[in-house]
């Protein structure tokens, strides 16, 4: 059957038109395709025949996975691999996205030589312009970390511009980047070719073939069951591209993949009368919000527009993607846009204007990983129109996770685990991807927050921080305040105050961390996720002993700082457990943690009816007092006495009523709101990693200076403890480091963000993971990894406190380079009084 | 005229209704005391029928807070676009895809809207294509007695007949998923409008009976399913039936008891149209109305009706009536031009009280519902002697479309209470001809980019003026601002659309249309291809 789908590939290429492509493959004849038995067993089976199914089944049939069966309901390569307009672009956001395309880009290159079959793979390179100076900033900011995981960009003049590329307008440019290494191709014979591979080494692959749903038992896959029949298998892979959110949600055991269609246009032309080469770079025009390939001589032109049309809000039931609708007059200022930047193209021949629905996720970002629901099912999708430039590394990831038990990058910031089931109505996603698509061009500005489907979830407290002027922020559904703005205080709007420079709550946020250090603040941090563990028996303190790498046998009432670590030693977690009897445990992990901890915890805790998990982020509002006067202000309010040594756990039911007294009582004392902004600022300057920010699954407690917090020497097992002995015999790779910027002039320079490139002694040595500004050291701090690359060979070497200490460093914030003090301890100065332990334990659940 | 209008409006609302609501709504334009409730026993004050009722002793103290400042509201004036605004709220509109599994669609789109008179809205709307055969439906439900029987409909109705329509291997596998306890292939896609509410809690009981139908459509033994004139007819008057027994039967749940009681002792007119390819199927029960658009080649526009209003100015109807009751009911049938003096259609669902006999309504009544609170009106008609005087059987009319065939109007009473079939036709042709005017026509496609580029920006700048995108919104418009000759007067139409929620039935009724397009195209390709 696979020689078929072969001699299709070859047919489509003799002709390389659209509509040659499909009325070349509506010739296949179905029959065959139903003759075929399906197996009735597989190890995995795969659902979608796109790009992204063809990746993970090549990618796992290269690690040796056998029994792989990958369905698709219509034909391989249908669906919106079909449309793609071919372009792969390694200018990305993130390192993690950076990567993949990158592995992409590789392995789409050799792969012609690796299957013979021919994928229009050319190396054009692209150009992304800028018309203002902010863009340019944005340029330079992705340009320095392409720069240091090896792909090849550079920041070019209008007038190199030019030269690169013969019908482009310059005129209002200010300047652009080049990327010489990327390249277009064709994603459907990529997907074909990668199915080709597959199939060599034994992926079986059906057509036509329909997962209806997946059967599930005790939260574990057990098979598929399909419109030919049945398959039990292990794992079962969702690459159903649009069609997965309806599959994910047609089993008895529900997976939401937050995902939703829009319409995408993009144009096709005739060839010019000097046809343009096959090299001639892509151009990306953000500002313009257009994309300009060449394309058989004439150019493919689309765009990200700032009006999308969503699609399929209420499900489809098409097999493939049919051409849907042209709509010339929704297209009409793209259009105007390419003619801006492309004068000369106004004479040329219009071919099609084709409609091809793309799929976004709620945050920008694609979805991968295991559900959180039932074990053994994998999800990749919702590729935000990158899916060309992100199959080849996804797939791989995705692979690697499966087979290994984790992928060999940390991915969190892709994982389906981010996302809670709030995230997965309909209406808010149909609303939130109409601002996700036109943010792809949009400039992103550091600590930018989404407009739309907010206050999914809020505190009770919400509208009374609202009226005393909360500007809110959005974590995981959650909203929390970022600062206060004073009555008399007048904010820019939105749009005015995006900037990569000095922000315009500066001043606020100034004033709230300065009572927070002299008189006392309140931050409700109700959006912390809250388990309790419970049991009958001791099973609470034992499986948590196992679980949790920091000893939790304190005595009742206090409060332990520990990780939750997986078998390599990086934090699953980072979270504060507090006893609250022999028997029950309370436990405050960071916003976005609530679907992945409960996910770790159901999967690791035993089946006892005995012992207890249960979400009680609800139950509870979080007030944080912050400050000297903290515990005289608590001290007033309770009859109980409260010192350091002695603080009562005390749960109270009225959370309205706690706050109004507090305010009141504190009023003596200067209290006043403060937001995460202000935390951020106090826990960056004292060197607090935060989970999701500054650690992920990959960075272990020695790497970033806890080793205390490891009971290591008290002779008890715990997930990750073998791999930590190992790395306190050998050292560790990386370290956790803070860097107080020197010469960066708070007013006028360009503030770090996170991401920035490190370097140590001119040579790179890391990134940046998170950055504030301490109002205390009136300095920037950034917090990052230091590595220690080998001059030669490239490769890690062990990180020691001397190396760190021995550097000389710069932070790299868009191609300018800062001098930078590296710290492995906090700043002692900063405490102005002498803290006793259990006080900063305390203080470690302010998190971010 | 119109500066003399608004106290002219005042006296003659205040002098009509106790409960006068001001608000927010200003004021209203009496254009002739007729009040069109269905129910006449209950036409005192459409406010005591509705479902929104127990909140009315807030009106009243609302309206008597209110009466001081209303002579300086009156002066306020919605604006156009505000008027744009109300009007559009309930548009909904879909293009279809150009191919269905292959096959050219001969529908090209539809564009509905819906204008409440009522509060809340008594009409109800549907839209679904079958996903097991092939066929669109759509569908206009016109409750009377609350909405609660046409929101049941709405939701059941297509169900029914797109299940009759299955052949017998596909109700095997249903019912073999049912069996299994497998999620069920999806029966209908649905396009709804945002606002189109659903009862979510009962559905699992609806589907239990609409199983069993299934299961007896099975006992049938057909290869190949009833045809669709069969099937339109069974589904309406099963889903009747099983409205009916649903109340009798007893249930557990309170939530749907007493739902299902409201279902039944209200009612709705039904009338749906099945389109698959050529064949045009429409079923009518009540005074809803379906008509034709038809051009003939000479350019000429004429109006097909494809059904008959079930009243009483619809002589078939009457010797239906008289053929089924005694003799000696001939003159209590029809009274005042109602079913047993009462009821304007004669045909419709639910209305139990016209259907049991009146030993059964009262034992089911006597089963311990609070009737006040479910806002059930218990009675009986004079002369009631041979129930059942009431059915939901439809007229089932077939028309094959042609190329000429260019759109379908399906619409509730209150549209052709104003507007006769000609008037909807030629509103539909003028909005048609209007939208090709408005904007240059982009079917001659220009060949380069530069054209296409002036040519969109020329559309640009039309449509910013253009009036309504919806025809449905066009005939809605027209329906209540229209004048005694026709002509639409800005001022009326605000004054109808500005009416206080309680005063708003008195005027107008429910207004809910769908205009369904024919692709001739595809029409024609239906003819060449055999």
């Amino acid at each position: 059957m696979f020689s078929r789908l072969l001699s299709v590939a070859r047919r489509q290429r003799t002709g390389r038109g659209w509509q040659n492509w499909s009325s070349g493959r509506s010739g296949a004849p179905a029959a065959e395709a139903h003759s075929v038995a399906l197996p009735a067993q597989a190890h995995v089976v795969i659902c979608g025949g796109g790009i992204m199914g063809t990746s993970v089944a090549y990618h796992l049939s290269k690690m040796g996975w056998k029994d792989i069966v990958l369905l698709e309901q219509g034909r391989l390569a249908a669906g919106s691999t079909r449309f793609c307009a071919g372009i792969l672009s390694t200018a990305r956001h993130l390192t993690i996205e950076q990567k993949m395309a990158d592995y992409s880009n590789k392995l789409y290159q050799q792969l012609e030589q690796e299957t013979g079959i021919q994928t229009g793979y050319i190396r054009t390179g692209s150009i992304f312009l800028a018309q203002t100076q902010d863009r340019l900033i944005s340029l330079k900011r992705i340009n320095s970390r392409l720069n240091v995981i090896g792909i090849p960009s550079e920041i070019i003049s209008p007038k190199k511009v030019a030269e690169l590329h013969p019908l482009l307008n310059v005129h209002d440019l200010v300047g652009a980047m080049h990327v010489p290494e990327d390249a277009v191709v064709s994603s459907a014979d990529v997907a074909l070719a990668l199915a080709s591979a597959a199939s060599q080494n034994g992926v079986q692959i059906y057509d036509r073939t329909s997962v209806l749903h997946v059967m599930v038992k005790k939260g574990q896959v057990t098979g598929v069951e399909t419109d030919k029949g049945q398959i039990e298998c292990q794992y079962f892979v969702n690459c159903a591209g649009q069609w997965a959110y309806e599959l994910g949600l047609s089993n008895e055991e529900p997976v939401s993949i937050p995902l939703h269609a829009c319409e995408h246009f993009y144009l096709l032309t005739r060839p010019l009368e000097t046809p343009l080469q096959s090299n001639t770079p892509t151009v990306v025009d953000a500002d313009g919000r257009i994309y300009i390939r060449n394309w058989q001589g004439g150019i493919l032109s689309g765009g990200f527009e700032k009006n999308p049309k969503p699609i399929f809000t209420e499900g489809k039931n098409q097999l493939e993607i049919q051409n849907l609708q042209e709509d010339w007059d929704h297209f009409e200022p793209l259009l105007s846009s390419l003619l801006r930047r492309m004068p000369e193209l106004e004479t040329l021949e219009i071919m099609k204007l084709v409609n091809c629905p793309e799929t976004f996720t709620p945050d920008m970002r694609c979805i991968m990983g295991e559900s959180p629901a039932v074990q053994g099912y994998y999800v990749l999708v919702g590729m935000n129109s990158a899916g060309l430039s992100f199959a080849g590394g996804a797939g791989r990831y995705l692979a690697e996770w499966m087979v290994h038990g984790y992928p060999s990058e940390s991915i969190w910031e892709l994982d389906l685990k981010r996302f809670g089931a709030l995230q997965s109505s309909r209406t808010f996603l149909r609303h939130r991807v109409m601002e996700v698509m036109p943010l792809l061009y949009d400039l992103k500005v550091p600590r930018w927050d989404f407009q739309t489907g907010r206050q999914l979830r809020t505190s009770p407290l919400y509208d009374r921080l609202d009226a005393q002027g909360a500007r809110w922020m959005e974590k995981h559904g959650f909203e929390r305040p970022k600062y206060f703005v004073p009555p008399d205080k007048d904010l820019l709007a939105l749009e005015q105050s995006k900037t990569f420079y000095k922000p315009d709550w500066f001043d606020i946020v100034e004033s709230e961390v300065k009572c927070c250090k002299e008189a006392v603040c309140v931050i409700d941090m109700s959006s912390f996720t809250k388990f309790e563990i419970t049991s009958t028996g001791d099973q609470a303190l034992e499986i948590l002993q196992y679980l949790f790498s920091n000893d939790l046998d304190v005595p009742v009432g206090h409060i332990v700082h520990t990780g939750m670590l997986n078998e390599g030693g990086g934090y699953e977690n980072d979270c504060s457990i507090a006893r609250l009897s022999k028997r029950s445990f309370f436990m405050i992990s960071p916003t976005d943690q609530q679907v992945h901890c409960w996910a770790w915890l159901k999967k690791h805790m035993p089946e006892d009816s005995n012992l207890l998990l249960e979400d009680v982020t609800w139950k509870y509002t979080a007030l944080n007092l912050i400050g000297p006067r903290a515990v005289d202000v608590l001290s007033e309010l309770s009859y109980a006495p409260m010192t350091p040594d002695h603080f009562p756990s005390l749960f109270c039911k009225y959370a309205l009523h706690v706050y109004n007294e507090v305010m009141s009582v504190g009023q003596k004392y200067g209290i006043r709101n403060a937001g995460y902004y202000a935390l951020r600022s106090l826990r960056i300057e004292k060197f607090f990693a935060f989970w999701g920010q500054d650690l992920n699954t990959l960075t272990t407690p020695l790497e970033c200076g806890r080793e205390s917090r490891v009971k290591l020497d008290k002779g008890m097992d715990f997930i990750g403890r073998d791999a930590l002995l190992q790395q306190k015999q050998n050292g560790v790779y990386k370290r956790l480091t803070m860097f107080i910027l020197d010469d960066h002039d708070t007013d006028l320079d360009l503030w770090p963000w996170w991401g920035e490139p490190i370097y140590r002694n001119g040579q790179y040595a890391g990134k940046t993971t998170s950055s504030a500004y301490s109002y205390t050291l009136e300095r920037h701090v950034c917090l990052g990894f230091v590595h220690n690359f080998s001059e030669d060979t490239g490769e890690e070497q062990v990180v020691t406190a001397d190396f760190i200490n021995r550097g000389e460093y710069e932070i790299d914030i868009a191609g300018h380079r800062f001098q930078a003090k590296a710290k492995l301890y906090p700043v002692t100065s900063l405490f102005t009084h002498k803290r006793r332990k259990d006080d900063v334990e305390l203080s470690d659940l302010h998190g971010k | 005229m119109s500066s003399t209008l608004p106290f002219w409006i005042l006296n003659s609302a205040r002098n009509s209704i106790a409960t006068l609501q001001g608000g927010r709504r200003l004021y209203s334009r009496c254009a002739s005391n007729r009040n069109k409730s269905r129910w006449r026993l209950f036409s005192q004050g459409p406010g005591t029928l509705k479902s929104s009722a127990p909140c009315s002793g807030f009106a009243l103290q609302k309206a008597y807070r209110h009466t001081s400042t209303e002579e300086d509201d009156f002066h306020l004036q919605l604006s156009p676009e505000q008027v744009n605004e109300v009007l559009r709220a309930g548009e909904s509109a879909h293009k279809f895809l150009d191919l269905v599994s292959g096959a050219p669609n001969s529908v090209l789109r539809f564009e509905s809207n819906q204008l409440a008179a009522n509060s809340p809205v008594e009409d109800r709307r549907g839209v679904a294509s079958c996903l097991q055969t092939s066929g669109l439906m759509f569908g206009i439900f016109d409750g009377h007695g609350g909405h609660a029987c046409a929101q049941a409909v709405s939701e059941r109705l297509f169900y029914y007949v797109a299940v009759s329509l299955m052949s017998q291997q596909t109700l095997e596998r249903m019912e073999g998923a049912m069996e299994s306890m497998k999620p069920l292939m999806p029966i209908l896609q649905w396009l709804k409008h945002p606002g189109d509410s659903i009862y979510k809690d009962v559905t699992s009981v609806h589907l239990d009976h609409l199983r069993v139908y299934w299961q007896e459509l099975l006992d049938l033994h057909m290869e190949m399913g009833l045809n669709i004139k069969e099937a339109l007819m069974y589904s309406f008057q099963r889903l009747d039936s099983d409205i009916s027994l649903e109340v009798q039967a007893p249930l557990e749940d309170e939530m749907t008891r007493n739902l299902s009681l409201q279902v039944a002792f209200s009612g709705a007119t039904a009338c749906m149209a099945h389109v698959d390819g050529v064949h045009l199927h429409v079923a009518n029960a009540g005074d809803c109305r379906a008509i034709l658009g038809v051009q003939e080649d000479n350019g000429m526009w004429s109006c097909l009706p494809l059904t008959r209003d079930h009243n009483a100015w619809n002589q078939a109807e009457l010797s239906r009536l008289k053929r089924e009751h005694p003799e000696s009911e001939d003159r209590t049938v029809i009274v005042d031009n109602r079913l047993l003096g009462v009821l304007m259609p004669c045909r419709a669902f639910g209305d139990v009280q016209l259907k049991w006999s009146k030993e059964l309504q009262r034992s089911v009544l006597e089963r311990g519902f609070d009737t006040e609170a479910l806002n059930i009106y218990q009675f009986t008609p004079p002369h009631y002697h041979t129930p059942p005087y009431l059915t939901a059987e439809p007229e089932v009319t077939y028309h094959r479309l042609r190329p000429q065939d260019k759109f379908l109007v399906l619409a509730s009473d209150g549209l052709w209470d104003v507007l006769d079939n000609e008037d909807v036709v030629r509103l539909v042709v003028e909005h048609l001809a209007e939208a090709s005017r408005h904007k240059p026509d982009l079917a001659q496609r220009p060949a380069n980019l530069g054209l296409m580029q002036s040519l969109l920006q020329q559309r640009r700048a039309q449509g910013l003026r253009a009036a309504d995108q919806n025809a449905a919104t066009r005939l809605i418009r027209h329906a209540i601002g229209s004048n005694e000759y026709g002509e639409m007067e800005p001022e009326r139409l605000t004054a109808m659309l500005t009416l206080p929620e309680d005063l708003a039935r008195m005027y107008r009724d429910d207004i809910t249309v769908t205009v369904v397009y024919f692709n001739s195209d595809s029409i024609d390709a239906y003819y060449k291809g055999g």
